[in-house]
């Protein structure tokens, strides 16, 4: 009888596949998705323009853009890495390698990936002289809280898309449900969108509810001014009421008196957003939730490759 | 006293409709062998037109999303009038009740086979099913002709295996591969089916093993119950341990070589190796020692010169030995390769199983399954031959020497005595429940003589 022989275990195989997928980041396309960051990341930044972190509305869809890119970039990161090689995870699987170790391999890796598209994005923005609020909410460094932020929305997003990638068996299936999971991240993240009863239950589900929430706050979003009401009412200047612009008499006496930021601060104070509140808990809380579902994310995708012993051969 | 409430014409229209598809499927059923009540329960009466259909994973899919379909319908009145929560379920028993009409499309296409018809009849079925099954049912020209003939090579396994008497096979072997497997089953739907049943062969060390076999004879299915990866009602022993009992320990005792090279292609050779090297080397293997058995391998299997190289860049036969070179790194008591020399042509082919063949006279099992045998068929010291029975299982036809397997089906190849167990339909000759009777009776003989016993082969089987 054979004395017993030990193996590598968990902590051994994370090496081993960590290993492997660095050097894949090198000698495969990987290392694309940071230009490909590098790309979206300009993109968003041009068309979000320079109204974000002044405005609501600017701070509103600069951040729904930002939450996007952060998204976008974790989804495609993961979505194909495991369900790309599962026959392969089959193989290696029967010759005693960990399905925990493999995933948290990737886990490490993609972290890495993550840190790095967010270090892009960050950059990306100051290149085009987004103008950021000079105090942070949670480090006291505003960057420094954004970085934390993007890096957990893309993170989350990450991990999320991992778990598709070991639930489905092909690329082609994981490809076809992206698309799906993208538009309900974005239409139930309840920014842009207004939602009521069971619907707006769902939006907690998101990683884009929870990742606006914490950018909007980051950028103060509730002391901010409201344009949409002046620009309309500006819209209705040349109205006459019985041979009177009673409008244009309104609209001229502010600016005359120099109060239209005034007004525009006022207008915002009745658009207050409760999830908004500029407050450290509000941060932790959006961090807590995001954080929360990676995990969830996290053992479910474990959970979910275990059954690859099981795939047709 | 309480009044029935008024019906509408429409209401009227399907309660008829209703009754005259259960009247037609009624028929149906018996004219199949079946029931004719089955008719009478919704799902189940298509899973069991499934069954007829030779399509039993549709049936059962349209079982289940019936039972689905049930089920939000009972719970839709209870969710509050035009709340969020009805429209969801709403648009799910949409979702639900179009995947069962799929199903249940695949079921009567499967049917228009089984009854010999056309497929238009699809399109009957999908506005006028009632009027199907009640022409179907009455109408003596429509006869389930086809009935129990595989339309479907992943035809579900049966639930009668073929009977034949075995004789006891309690013997232990200390060395060599020793299999003893009752029965592979697999549960579906509380119905037992059996995938393979009844096999028993001991193969000594020093053996280089022809698995041979028809497609869905249950090859693969052994080779995972051999190496313990899908258990079955067996004792494998490998050497006298059993690999069942000491599983976590025995399965870097044996290299399992698929078919298709699954390797990462983006990595180069040596690295793909140093890799499988990590991950199937006990941690008292020193780094030199590791490094060693990683060159030992890359000469042994001609891989040196380009280990540097990407995978991908690599021609189909080095592929191929990388993939052979990941499971030898451990130098496996019990090496199975699953088509090895597929794509390969017949030097690189021969060349490789000269190379397996020396591997397994070093002491060990080595048993592949290949569809091109007789090219290489001197290289052989056993064959294992498996057929799928009457009753869709996977049973042992013949184990033994390449001579003796040639001399036991009366054929001069090894493709001829595949050609001898394989179906009619295939092109075989549909020999299959012979020669598993034969060589049951043969086996039982050797038992009980203890020595072995020539089996005479007749003028009409050679």
């Amino acid at each position: 009888m054979s004395s017993k022989l030990r193996y590598r275990g968990r902590i051994a195989q994370i090496g081993i596949y960590l290993g492997k997928l660095f050097r894949m980041f090198i000698y495969q396309n990987d290392w694309k998705v940071l230009p490909m960051a590098a790309l979206i990341a300009g993109l968003v930044t041009f068309a979000v323009g320079n109204n974000i972190f002044k405005t609501q509305e600017g701070t509103l869809s600069g951040c729904f853009s930002l939450v996007c890119v952060c998204v976008w970039n974790g989804f495609f990161n993961s979505i194909q890495v495991v369900c790309r090689e599962r026959p392969i995870i089959k193989r290696e699987h029967r010759a005693g390698m960990h399905i925990s170790s493999y995933l948290a391999a990737h886990m490490i890796y993609q972290m890495f990936l993550c840190v790095l598209q967010t270090a892009i994005l960050i950059g990306v923005c100051r290149m085009a002289n987004m103008q950021f609020p000079e105090k942070g909410l949670v480090t006291g460094n505003f960057t420094i809280d954004l970085a934390i932020s993007l890096f957990l929305i893309t993170y989350v997003s990450d991990i999320l898309s991992l778990a598709i990638s070991c639930l489905v068996h092909n690329t082609t299936t994981a490809m076809t449900v992206m698309p799906f999971m993208l538009i309900f991240q974005l239409i139930f993240s309840g920014g842009l969108i207004p939602l009521e009863g069971f619907a707006q239950k769902l939006t907690n589900l998101t990683i884009t509810k929870w990742g606006l929430n914490n950018l909007c706050t980051l950028g103060d979003y509730n002391s901010q001014g409201m344009v949409t009401l002046w620009n309309t009412v500006w819209k209705f200047r040349e109205m006459e009421i019985e041979g009177t612009k009673p409008i244009k008499l309104f609209t001229d006496e502010i600016l005359r008196k120099n109060m239209l930021d005034q007004v525009l601060l006022d207008s915002g104070k009745y658009n207050t957003v409760a999830d908004y509140t500029y407050a450290p808990a509000t941060i932790y809380t959006c961090w807590r939730n995001m954080v929360i579902i990676m995990v969830i994310a996290a053992v479910v995708s474990v959970l979910l490759l275990k059954s690859v012993d099981k795939d047709r051969r | 006293m309480p009044t029935m409430p008024k019906l509408t014409n429409l209401e009227y229209y399907q309660m008829i409709q209703a009754v005259l598809l259960v009247i037609g499927l009624w028929k149906l059923m018996e004219k199949c062998g079946e029931k004719g009540y089955y008719a009478l329960i919704p799902g189940y009466r298509y899973y069991k037109l499934g069954e007829i259909a030779g399509r039993e994973r549709d049936g059962i899919a349209c079982f289940v999303f019936e039972i689905a379909r049930f089920l939000l319908r009972v719970a839709y009145p209870v969710i509050p009038d035009e709340s969020s929560p009805e429209f969801f379920v709403a648009l799910i028993i949409l979702a639900v009740m179009l995947i069962l009409v799929i199903y249940q499309i695949r079921v009567i296409s499967g049917l228009c086979f089984t009854f010999n018809r056309r497929k238009w009849w699809i399109v009957v079925w999908l506005f006028f099913d009632w009027l199907m099954f009640m022409i179907w049912g009455f109408f003596k020209q429509f006869q389930p002709v086809n009935r129990g003939v595989d339309d479907d090579d992943n035809l579900l396994a049966g639930t009668k295996p073929f009977h034949v008497q075995y004789g006891s096979q309690d013997e232990t072997a200390d060395t060599g591969l020793q299999v003893q497997l009752k029965e592979r089953t697999v549960n579906d739907f509380g119905k037992k089916r059996y995938l393979l049943k009844d096999i028993y062969f001991t193969i000594p060390v020093n053996s280089l093993v022809l698995l041979l076999g028809g497609s869905g004879s249950g090859k693969t299915t052994l080779v995972n119950a051999v190496i313990g990866y899908e258990k079955a009602n067996a004792v494998i022993r490998l050497n006298g341990e059993n690999v069942y009992e000491n599983y976590d320990q025995m399965k870097y005792k044996i290299g399992f070589v698929p078919q298709q090279d699954l390797l990462r292609q983006t990595d180069t050779v040596y690295n793909t190796l140093h890799d499988a090297a990590k991950l199937r080397l006990p941690v008292q293997v020193s780094r030199r020692k590791s490094k060693e058995r990683i060159q030992e391998v890359m000469d042994v299997l001609g891989l040196t010169a380009g280990k540097s190289g990407l995978v991908s860049k690599k021609s189909g036969g080095q592929k191929k030995r990388i993939s052979i070179g990941m499971e030898l790194i451990s130098d496996p008591d019990l090496f199975i390769l699953d088509e090895p020399d597929s794509g390969l042509d017949g030097v690189i082919a021969r060349e490789l199983f000269e190379k397996l063949h020396d591997i397994a006279h070093q002491g060990n099992v080595v048993i592949t399954i290949t569809h091109t045998p007789d090219r290489v068929a001197d290289l052989f010291d056993k064959v294992i031959v498996l057929a799928r029975d009457s009753g869709r299982v996977g049973r042992l036809a013949f184990y033994g020497s390449p001579d003796e397997a040639r001399k036991f089906f009366g054929k001069d190849t090894m493709e001829q005595i595949v050609m001898a167990v394989n179906k009619k339909e295939e092109g075989g000759e549909g020999r299959a429940d012979e020669f598993i009777a034969k060589y049951a009776e043969l086996q039982a003989g050797q038992l009980t003589q203890a020595e072995p016993q020539e089996t005479e082969i007749t003028e009409d089987e050679q």
